[in-house]
């Protein structure tokens, strides 16, 4: 029993996934219909390409409480809409750089190049990140009411 | 040094030969040596025109509310506004420009250079006079600072009196311009990126304790909203849409009405405000520190910008408010940007 109680009080991250519904989503889906096991800890958002992702988004899911945030597009040259993914690297990069400038840690914010056929690629990238994530706790710096 | 009666002249010849509608200035203020924005409409008036190194406002915001005011004239003036600008100025009208804001013949630049010297901080300032009160501050040929007190005169450097930003320009002259005055001499700066080292090589937490610290102060105030050139949103994230919600509101027009910061100054929303204002100038902002000393809190919003300034330089060899045919730095992209934080 002791053992038990343990196991349940380790901390869950929750990630926040911007998703391409190109590639990236339907990476997600692969690894889904394939059976392929990963850890429960993403919700899913699909956006219509990794370049109409916000700067807002990812601030306003860290300020709703997310641990981490990830944003996952289409390889270079394979953007459904030719070059939104170009967009998005400029775009996080800065992000990227702004989040650590004012202190929080750079694990919490990932990008990731997700093609439809990268089931396999996404649960790793998704394993990865959750493993990052466990030991830095809950995010709370940027979360609304802590 | 700027003759500012060159400027006056010129001021006057432009007034008088009705090619402006009217010429944004400095003037002297009711109280104290800071100046105060000026509005000369007729050439009679051009000697309250004055230019000197208190001169530290940036009166390129004055163009986007006279955009709005054109706009809404139903017989509008067509003719440009006159307006006196410094180097970091005038990157602000290229930006403008470059966002087609506003149009080149929808202004007229008198441009002037800042040369070796640049404008002081209100701030250091007052460190240095301990209490005295300065009348007038004006620049020797040597580059050094006379300040004029009741009690005498005090000759400092540049260093200990001059903006942070103007220590940091690559910009002392205007790069655009329809009349210059002053000289045409790049100032050397060895980095201009300096006053971001201190911050950088802190560590982690104590970046995050630096940074709580000061936006918790934020009383969400909006003056760097306000007074910044670049802030000409007509709707801006923060503010609350008046939107009234009935029976037969539709689950899409309230989808559509998000709302993305609480309007509460905490510490939270505070940061996804400044975050987002930010990322909003990134690439924008020309670093003329309007944000800063308008705050009443003394937050150093700078440090934000700069600091995308700084990696929109170093990441995309970006530099803002240059060249006005160039695409924004968000608006544009190259192949071989860098990827490696990607997975």
């Amino acid at each position: 029993m002791p053992r038990r109680l343990i196991m349940a009080e380790e901390f869950e991250p929750r990630i926040v996934a911007f998703l391409c519904k190109w590639c990236s989503s339907a990476g997600s889906d692969l690894a889904g219909v394939s059976r392929m096991q990963y850890p429960p800890n993403v919700l899913p958002i699909t956006v219509m390409c990794s370049g109409s992702v916000s700067p807002l988004y990812i601030m306003d899911a860290f300020n709703k409480g997310a641990d981490g945030v990830l944003v996952s597009g289409c390889h270079p040259g394979d953007c459904h809409y030719i070059k939104g993914n170009y967009y998005a690297r400029r775009r996080i990069a800065l992000v990227k750089k702004l989040l650590e400038f004012i202190g929080l840690e750079p694990q919490r914010f990932q990008m990731s190049w997700v093609s439809a056929a990268e089931g396999t690629k996404y649960t790793q990238i998704i394993g990865d990140f959750v493993k990052e994530l466990k030991p830095l706790g809950p995010q709370r710096k940027l979360r609304r009411n802590q | 040094m700027v003759n500012v009666e060159d400027l006056r002249n010129e001021a006057k010849r432009i007034l008088k030969e009705e090619k402006v509608k009217y010429i944004i200035g400095y003037t002297k203020s009711q109280n104290g040596m800071m100046p105060t924005p000026a509005f000369i409409k007729e050439s009679k008036d051009v000697d309250q025109l004055i230019w000197n190194p208190t001169c530290i406002h940036n009166l390129v915001k004055f163009l986007v509310d006279e955009k709005r005011r054109k706009h809404r004239e139903k017989k509008p003036d067509e003719r440009p506004v006159g307006v006196v600008v410094k180097g970091c100025d005038s990157r602000a009208i290229v930006v403008l420009l470059q966002e087609k804001f506003i149009n080149r013949e929808d202004v007229y630049i008198l441009g002037v250079s800042c040369e070796n010297g640049g404008v002081i901080d209100e701030k250091k300032l007052a460190k240095k006079l301990k209490g005295k009160t300065a009348e007038t501050i004006t620049q020797d040929e040597k580059g050094e600072f006379v300040i004029s007190t009741k009690e005498g005169k005090v000759k400092v450097s540049g260093e200990e009196i001059l903006a942070e930003r103007c220590l940091e320009c690559r910009a002392n002259y205007p790069v655009i311009y329809d009349t210059l005055f002053g000289n045409k001499a790049r100032k050397k700066v060895d980095d201009p990126f300096k006053s971001l080292d201190k911050l950088e090589s802190l560590s982690e937490r104590e970046r995050w304790a630096f940074w709580k610290e000061q936006l918790s102060k934020c009383i969400r105030c909006y003056a760097c909203r306000s007074a910044c050139p670049m802030c000409y949103c007509d709707e801006c994230v923060v503010d609350t849409i008046n939107f009234a919600v009935t029976a037969d509101t539709s689950a899409e027009e309230k989808a559509g009405k998000i709302k993305w910061i609480e309007k509460s100054p905490i510490s939270s929303e505070n940061f996804v405000y400044h975050m987002v204002r930010a990322m909003h100038l990134a690439g924008r902002c020309i670093d003329c520190g309007e944000c800063e000393r308008v705050c009443p809190l003394d937050i150093p919003l700078r440090f934000l910008n700069k600091k995308l300034e700084k990696e929109a330089k170093e990441l995309f060899g970006y530099d803002a408010g240059f060249d006005p045919d160039e695409p924004s730095l968000v608006s544009s992209f190259k192949d071989e940007d860098p990827e490696d934080f990607i997975r």
